[in-house]
């Protein structure tokens, strides 16, 4: 029992009952999955190993969740294993799909003297400075990675302008205005104010103002180089709002996405842990 | 002083600079150019990635060799690193064929996807719960992101389809509503933070390639 | 006066109902199933047609770069993706930024092909029919070396096959021999692939992704960079109903439907609340 429950009588009964419900939740969970699974009595081996498995993931799963109640060492227990899991299936990745193909292979097991000579004069250099960057784990010697750091940042550097100014902001700029003169230009050649000029003239035209207002009035709320004042703070208020009604469909979204990881969670518990099929 | 920082930023100045220049060449050569450094930088990520797992097990057997607070969780990411690391060296040697259980495959499809996969299902409960203690209209601006919340949320599920042919006797009234959300203002938004990452990136880029940023160089001299 | 106690309380109590009917809206709905109608979006249903007007034999690159903690959204959209490209003779050449996916890729096609053998009398061959070529590090360097050298990038796939004379690679070496480029992505990456690959390549892009990160594909999408997406659950129950093979995306969107409703009841209610509480004063505090 945790030190500081022992003056609170209070604190030591719900400690017992919590640990009793504890035990009772386990023992139905352990009952439901040797029902439910029944991994005594499989035709093999392989599904032996498939019905402990998913048992095992019923229970990881229940674990996780009771974090709802409140951090208990159950739930960190399953947490540090799945990071060492994790851990152990990077490390066994960063040698089969990383450093065995694109080091080892062509290296040490060259099919030919000229496919050697080929992966050596292309591997050698990125191999040495790779090994520079293990360099970090040393105090003394941690310098000498500098110059692995240098040749990533600065490629990735030099690389991230033209590609960025590209996709970010010559194509988007392109896009925010583009759509306006297209509108006007294409416009189908309807009576003003009918059905028609609204859908095919109207519409797209208030739609691409609409945005060019929108993309202009939040670039000047986040731009603080001038005091917002008068004009300025009416336009920045625009940004506000567009700002709000962004946030708040991204809020949408967010609800959407994470229910649909507990959905995913819940079909897996019925479907394949409890075994009852979905209608 | 010269081969700890001033070499380390001409580096990153020339190689940078490189890169900048042979994008807009489009000449083979300045293509089989880059080809070659990403392949390069590629194999370079392969020993960063091994550094990052060497630096992870190493924190968690130095807590648990210290004794720290919480080391005995530690003993668990060690058991599961571990565990993992020996039945995917025991697979590669020996090898595993279909009708063999490769353990290696049964802890990834049994430990690592049911917890990975419930850890941010969790995250459910917890939107839920603060969207109904703290979502309220209190002003313009909450009450904008209320609205829009609300309709996109329902807009984007099949049920609203069915309400908007009850009410409105159109099934597309809802969505249309909420697609107008995403089209204009949340359009309008996202671009005008794009662009303004778009610009950030750049300034910092060329922050970085004239030497003015140098974090990345670590501490010290 | 409430004590800060009874605040506590009060606040406890709130939250574990707000996590119980959130539970209920989830689990009760796994036991009905009416008929859910629904009209797929346009951003999911042009991804479609353009995989559906492709001819047998064409490749698509995918990029699966997600892992366990958004499988429940992306696998449902790899499963559709997979079995439309089966369906249709089209050959999917998967990649990856995300090792820790690769288990789930490797089901998604065993089992995408399972299907095509069962639903269509198809038997799907690694190597011939679709191309598992797995993880290499480097994040937007591998979108760099792929642009130009796929086969460079990836010497051998994911089973340690050579990729040189691999039939389901004949004919492409770099981004611009695919007739599309798909990004099902848990991360940043589509916008990577957008900068590093497609608006350099000229290849047609779409993407899947998580319904956190749909929002932010808007400006692509509407800016020509993208020919459309699927984002969350939603997308991959509409890609399910275009392909007319319903499966988990479908079948979750009335769990989706309940759930989002009770979300929306709780802050309409707790705002209706405060209302209540500014018109008529709160005499009992």
């Amino acid at each position: 029992m945790p030190d500081d429950l022992q003056d609170n009588p209070k604190s030591i009964i719900r400690h017992y009952v919590e640990m009793g419900v504890l035990a009772l939740l386990l023992v139905v969970f352990l009952a439901v999955s040797l029902w439910r699974q029944d991994p005594l009595h499989q035709k093999d081996a392989a599904a032996t190993m498939k019905a402990i498995g998913l048992i095992l993931a019923a229970g990881l799963t229940l674990t996780m969740y009771s974090f709802l109640y409140r951090d208990n060492p159950l739930f960190k227990i399953a947490e540090n294993l799945y990071v060492g899991v994790a851990l152990g299936y990077m490390a066994m990745f960063v040698w089969r799909q990383a450093l065995r193909p694109m080091v080892y292979e062509p290296i040490f097991h060259a099919p030919t003297w000229s496919a050697l000579q080929t992966a050596l004069l292309h591997k050698t250099v990125p191999i040495i400075v790779g090994f520079m960057l293990l360099t970090r784990l040393s105090r003394k010697h941690g310098w000498i990675s500098r110059y692995a750091y240098a040749l990533m940042i600065g490629w990735a550097a030099g690389l991230a302008i033209p590609n960025i100014t590209n996709t970010y902001i010559l194509k988007q700029l392109y896009a925010a205005v583009t759509p306006l003169q297209q509108a006007i230009t294409s416009a189908p050649n309807t009576p003003a104010f009918s059905y028609d000029w609204f859908v095919g003239t109207a519409g797209p035209v208030v739609g691409t103002l609409v945005i060019l207002i929108g993309t202009v009035s939040v670039l000047f709320y986040f731009f603080f180089s001038v005091e917002h004042k008068k004009v300025g703070r009416a336009v920045s208020t625009v940004g506000i709002w567009f700002l709000m009604v962004s946030f708040g469909a991204s809020f949408g979204y967010t609800v959407m996405g994470r229910l649909s990881l507990l959905i995913g969670r819940v079909q897996f518990l019925l479907d394949e842990w409890l075994k009852i099929p979905s209608t | 002083m010269f081969l700890k920082r001033t070499l380390p930023l001409l580096i990153v100045f020339t190689i940078g600079s490189l890169a900048f220049v042979h994008d807009f060449i489009p000449h083979p050569l300045s293509g089989e150019f880059r080809s070659e450094m990403a392949s390069w930088m590629m194999i370079i990520g392969g020993f960063g990635m091994f550094l990052g797992v060497y630096s992870l097990m190493h924190m968690h057997i130095t807590r648990i060799r210290q004794k720290m607070a919480g080391w005995g969780y530690s003993v668990f990411v060690f058991i599961g690193a571990v565990g993992m690391i020996a039945t995917g060296v025991y697979g590669d040697i020996v090898g595993v064929s279909k009708d063999d259980i490769d353990l290696f495959d049964w802890g990834y499809k049994y430990i690592q996807v049911p917890c990975g996969a419930t850890i941010f299902s969790i995250l459910a409960f917890f939107v839920a719960s603060a969207a109904f203690r703290t979502f309220r209209a209190k002003n313009m601006a909450a009450g904008l992101l209320l609205g829009a919340a609300v309709i996109v949320m329902f807009g984007r599920v099949p049920i609203c389809e069915a309400v908007g042919g009850w009410v409105f006797n159109d099934r597309q009234a809802i969505v249309n509503v909420a697609n107008a959300i995403m089209n204009y203002p949340n359009l309008a938004v996202k671009r005008g933070l794009l662009l303004g990452i778009g610009l950030a990136a750049i300034a910092q880029s060329v922050r970085v390639l004239f030497g003015v940023e140098r974090t990345y160089l670590g501490g010290a001299d | 006066m409430r004590t800060p106690e009874i605040n506590r309380k009060r606040f406890e109590l709130a939250r574990r109902c707000v996590y119980v009917v959130i539970a209920l809206a989830v689990i009760i709905p796994y036991f009905f199933n009416p008929k859910q109608e629904f009209k797929p979006m346009a951003e999911v249903v042009s991804v479609y047609e353009k995989i559906d007007a492709m001819k047998p034999g064409d490749q698509v690159l995918m990029a699966f770069d997600y892992d366990p903690s958004s499988e429940a959204e992306l696998y449902p959209m790899s499963m559709a993706l997979l079995r439309h490209c089966f369906k249709k003779g089209v050959i999917p050449v998967i990649v990856t930024h995300w090792f820790a996916g690769l288990g789930l890729f490797e089901k998604a096609c065993n089992e995408a092909a399972e299907d095509a053998n069962s639903m269509w009398g198809k038997k799907i061959v690694s190597g011939r029919d679709y191309a598992l070529l797995g993880f290499r590090p480097g994040w937007t360097d591998l979108i760099v070396k792929i642009e130009r050298d796929l086969k460079g990038a990836y010497e051998t796939d994911y089973f340690k096959q050579p990729t040189r004379g691999m039939k389901a690679l004949e004919g492409v070496n770099s981004l611009e021999d695919f007739e599309l480029m798909i990004d099902l992505a848990a991360g940043a990456t589509v916008e990577f692939w957008i900068a590093y690959g497609t608006d350099k390549s000229g290849t047609p892009m779409a993407a899947g992704t998580t319904a956190v990160s749909a929002p932010d594909l808007y400006p692509f999408y509407k800016s020509g960079q993208m020919i459309g997406f699927m984002g969350g659950l939603r997308g991959a129950a509409d890609y399910e109903k275009l392909l007319k093979i319903p499966d988990r995306g479908e079948r979750g969107m009335l769990a989706q439907s309940a759930a989002h409703i009770i979300i929306i009841l709780l802050v309409l209610g707790a705002n209706v609340h405060m209302f209540a509480k500014r018109l008529f004063g709160n005499k009992r505090d």
